[in-house]
């Protein structure tokens, strides 16, 4: 050992108490030996690392958003290694999946994209199981040291305690022997702890990368430099079927900076696809200013003459008139509706609509890729690890194989970085200059060229009988998505007679995944249809509710992933809300409380949200009360943050989200013409509370809570007001 | 080129690039103090927010030809050495961030206020507190503040 790395040996040593070996009750430090042995640097299993001074990192397998997966998934690896989280660094595992048909990339033990709020669910079991090898293999290592049987040692805060000597050691001592290739353990044979020993999982756990972030000092792939990194900025076609026809680069080519001024095709070529990457003209500079002056400085002829009908109000328009003459598919069907309906005591016939939302994430698009003959990498924030590794693929020359794929911490996700298209983009230009390329996405790029979530007009007609029963349901949809959500979901299956039917009106607009995607809307027009029969009948919205839902034990629902829906969840949510709130205590006027409940994916959650009215369509979200049911909570802390996060999102998006199109052309660019909600406008209060079914294992909570809190929302404004919300934004310059 | 005098984290600085290269990029691409972000460029979502001469600025708005004798503060320069400033502290208290993204530009507003105002109103906590956070951390930024203004920051001072 040089000099040098034994002043950070013994430094280390004076910080980790782990370091100290306490031996007849007087520490002391390792000696020698130990000590070169304790900075061998090395992997033990797929999860643990260890750098040359004997620090710990632990390495988590699914990109994070904010959703706090990386917290999430060090806090389960920690119980089953027993290590404290002030020991190590915590950060984002590489690529460590297989390579299927067509040589794409796909996850593999570990599921390395972010989605579907499956993150926790679909790690849980794996990272118990490597966190658990990872232990095994260094009590082997150190039973074989110590020439002591392993029931003679005992793990805790990183070290193993040997009962028959009373030494202890670090794990860094053991890292040699325990990363060897050739250990005599196979992952699957050690099994991880019982639930019952667990000491982390369970307990709220802050963010553990909070000091980073508060200093600035986390990193996203946008603060990412590689040596000889140029920066690149695109100008796109903006017209979504649209085409370059030609471009003047000379004034831009003249500008400090410049290296080279790089076309980007249409993919795919033919118009009438869905576009996956616009045709743009992309300038590439020393720096990122550089490239955005010249990038403006392009003279550009686009041809958008065929997107033209790609417009929000006559899009609006055919999909509201598609509810009365359009040909529906029929995605359920039960029972006769039109005979029940005729027979319902009270009945419903209601328009529901919602425009395009964008997902605005809070950092811009961005990757880093480098491209040599026989090996790429990707930096980026992105949902996908394989997604990033196969975008950078499908443009070059190299097999997914030869994609070596560096993801980062995003500034949100919401279910846009799950797109391909910024990452092959840098991969493009990156090639074609011949240097590592950093593209970054303006905010205008952001909303312009994103995956949104699609415009919906719904027609819900639904009846009741004279006690307030359901009787009828018959929901359709018109969207330019294949709307299949909102037809199948409850209370399809908890009444007798029921219809969902589906049309989809085509479009260029691109579409994607939105947090909660269909979850998003159909939970409001679902909850609001519920309120407004509640209102029909006479009777208190959460006894209607609670009436509903007690209908069924199980349920399966129709729809992805197919998840088991036990109502008796919804009904317990309702109830936690309802007495949280205060629900039924009179208010004073302008005031009002609107209650919804709704499951998305495997969880589920409900709202009591008070509001008081601020002019005719103005609000001010007083107070709101949430429950979730999401299974096991390995976080509370979390769980709670994403809940808020949740309903915050839910509630700008129904107040002010419209992303509009006008002649073919996005016009909402920026912050400044698509309002989010700022901290004025948050609720005062969210009071959130874990709803604990007994559940043995996660269920997902990152979308879970936004569905349902815009009905709770309308249905406020309702009862405040008068003014039932069928459209949507509250705020829109409709109406 | 002429050359560009001013202050930043304490340090004297000079710069002689592009006037009109907004500090933002300056901060982020030439010095490698990444803490402030891009969120927009317009300066509506705040996650580049510094101080400048002491008062939140929007980073992405402000020339560098603005910056002659001024005096500017990023996150990176918000701490005294290990010594975290009192906000830093109550957001990881609070547990704020989720991306955590906006973070810096929310944590130097929050600064600038309780610097000007140390026992900020309602309406003077709104105000200031104008940057976007999309994963909805307001909630927890509000309470944050609220533990060090007032009774709180005298308590921790």
């Amino acid at each position: 050992m040089n000099s040098g790395g034994r002043r950070a040996f013994l430094r280390q040593s004076l910080n980790l108490a782990g370091l100290l070996v306490a031996v007849g009750g007087t520490p002391r430090l390792l000696r020698a030996a130990e000590a070169e042995s304790a900075l061998v640097a090395g992997q033990i299993g797929s999860v643990l690392r260890f750098d040359a001074e004997g620090l710990a990192t632990l390495l988590v397998p699914t990109p994070d958003m904010g959703q706090g997966m990386i917290t999430t998934a060090a806090q389960i690896l920690a119980d089953e290694l027993d290590l404290d989280l002030n020991q190590v660094t915590v950060q984002l595992m590489d690529f460590v999946g297989e390579f299927g048909e067509d040589d794409r990339a796909t996850s593999g033990n570990f599921e390395q994209g972010a989605g579907g709020s499956l993150s926790v669910m679909t790690t849980w079991v794996a990272l118990r199981r490597a966190g658990a090898y990872a232990r095994a293999r260094i009590v082997d290592a150190a039973a074989a040291h110590w020439q002591t049987p392993r029931s003679q040692l005992h793990t805790e805060g990183g070290q193993v305690h040997n009962r028959r000597t009373g030494q202890s050691l670090p794990y860094a001592a053991f890292v040699a022997a325990a990363s060897a290739e050739h250990g005599t353990l196979h992952p699957y044979h050690v099994e991880p702890k019982p639930l019952s020993e667990l000491k982390r999982v369970g307990r709220p756990q802050g963010n553990v990368h909070a000091r980073k972030i508060a200093t600035g000092q986390a990193l996203y792939s946008t603060d990412l430099k590689v040596p000889g990194m140029l920066h690149a900025v695109i100008r796109r076609c903006p017209h979504l079927k649209g085409e370059l026809v030609g471009f003047d680069a000379s004034k831009a080519e003249a500008m400090p900076g410049v290296v080279q001024v790089v076309e980007i095709k249409r993919a795919p070529e033919d118009l009438s696809a869905p576009r996956l990457r616009a045709a743009g003209v992309a300038v590439v500079a020393r720096s990122h200013w550089q490239a955005l002056q010249a990038a403006r400085a392009l003279e550009i002829t686009w041809d958008g003459s065929l997107a033209v009908a790609d417009d929000s109000d006559q899009l609006r328009e055919r999909c509201l008139q598609s509810l009365s003459d359009g040909d529906f598919e029929e995605l359920h069907r039960q029972g006769e509706v039109e005979a029940a309906l005729e027979s319902s005591a009270h009945s419903i016939d209601s328009i529901y609509f919602h425009p395009h939302w964008a997902h605005a994430c809070m950092e811009p698009n961005n990757a880093i890729v480098e491209v040599a003959s026989d090996r790429a990498t990707v930096w980026a924030g992105h949902q996908s690890i394989p997604g990033a590794i196969n975008a950078v693929s499908s443009v070059t020359d190299l097999k997914p194989q030869q994609v070596d794929a560096r993801v980062q911490r995003m500034g949100c996700g919401f279910g846009r970085k799950y797109g391909p298209d910024f990452v092959s983009e840098a991969a493009l230009l990156a090639s074609a200059v011949g240097a590592p390329v950093k593209l970054q996405w303006t905010r205008e790029d952001d909303f312009e060229h994103d995956y949104y979530n699609p415009m919906g007009a719904y027609r819900v007609r639904a009846g009741i009988d004279r006690e307030g029963n359901l009787r009828a349901w018959h929901l359709r949809v018109a969207s330019d998505a294949r709307y299949s959500v909102a037809p199948q979901e409850l209370p399809i299956g908890l009444v007798d007679a029921s219809l969902g039917e589906t049309l989809q009106i085509p479009t260029q607009i691109s579409r994607g995944a939105w947090r909660g995607p269909q979850h998003n809307t159909a939970g409001w027009v679902i909850q609001s249809a519920l309120d407004e029969l509640a209102e029909r009948a006479g009777i208190d919205r959460l006894e209607f509710l609670i009436r509903l839902y007690s209908g069924k034990a199980v349920l399966r629902s129709p729809n992805w992933p197919n998840a088991d829906i036990r109502p008796e969840r919804h009904v317990a949510l309702l109830r936690k809300v309802a007495a949280e709130s205060g629900w039924g205590k009179p208010l004073g006027t302008g005031r009002g409380r609107g209650i919804a409940v709704h499951q998305t994916f495997h969880s589920c959650a409900a709202h009591v949200v008070e509001v008081q009215m601020r002019g005719e369509r103005d609000f001010e979200v007083l107070r709101v009360t949430s429950a979730i049911d999401c299974g096991l909570a390995v976080n509370p802390l979390g769980v709670k943050a994403q809940v808020e996060g949740g309903v915050i999102d839910g509630i700008c998006a129904a107040k002010y989200g419209e992303m509009r199109f006008a002649n073919g052309v996005p016009v909402s660019s920026n912050f400044d013409r698509y309002r989010k909600l700022r901290l004025a406008e948050a609720p005062r209060e969210i009071d959130v509370h874990i709803l604990d079914s007994g559940d043995m294992e996660p269920r997902g909570t990152g979308e879970t809570a936004l569905p349902p809190v815009i009905p709770a929302l309308t249905n406020a404004i309702y009862a405040a007001s008068g003014h039932r919300v069928r459209r949507l934004p509250i705020m829109g310059a409709h109406s | 080129m002429s050359t560009i005098q001013y202050r930043l984290n304490g340090q004297p600085r000079s710069y002689t690039g592009d006037p009109n290269q907004p500090l933002l990029w300056h901060l982020r691409d030439d010095l490698g103090l990444i803490g402030s972000k891009f969120g927009c460029g317009i300066g509506a979502c705040g996650a580049c927010t510094v101080h400048l001469n002491g008062e939140a600025a929007r980073s992405c708005l402000l020339p560098m030809a603005a910056l002659a004798g001024a005096e500017v503060r990023t996150i990176e320069g918000l701490a005294s050495g290990d010594q975290l400033h009192p906000v830093q502290q109550a957001w990881i208290d609070h547990d704020v961030a989720q991306c955590g993204y906006c973070q810096a530009g929310q944590i130097m507003a929050a600064a600038a206020l309780l610097e000007k105002h140390p026992d900020p109103s309602e309406q003077q906590v709104n105000a200031a507190m104008s940057g976007i956070c999309r994963c909805g951390t307001y909630i927890r930024i509000r309470k944050a503040i609220a533990s060090v203004a007032g009774d709180g920051a005298r308590g921790e001072a």
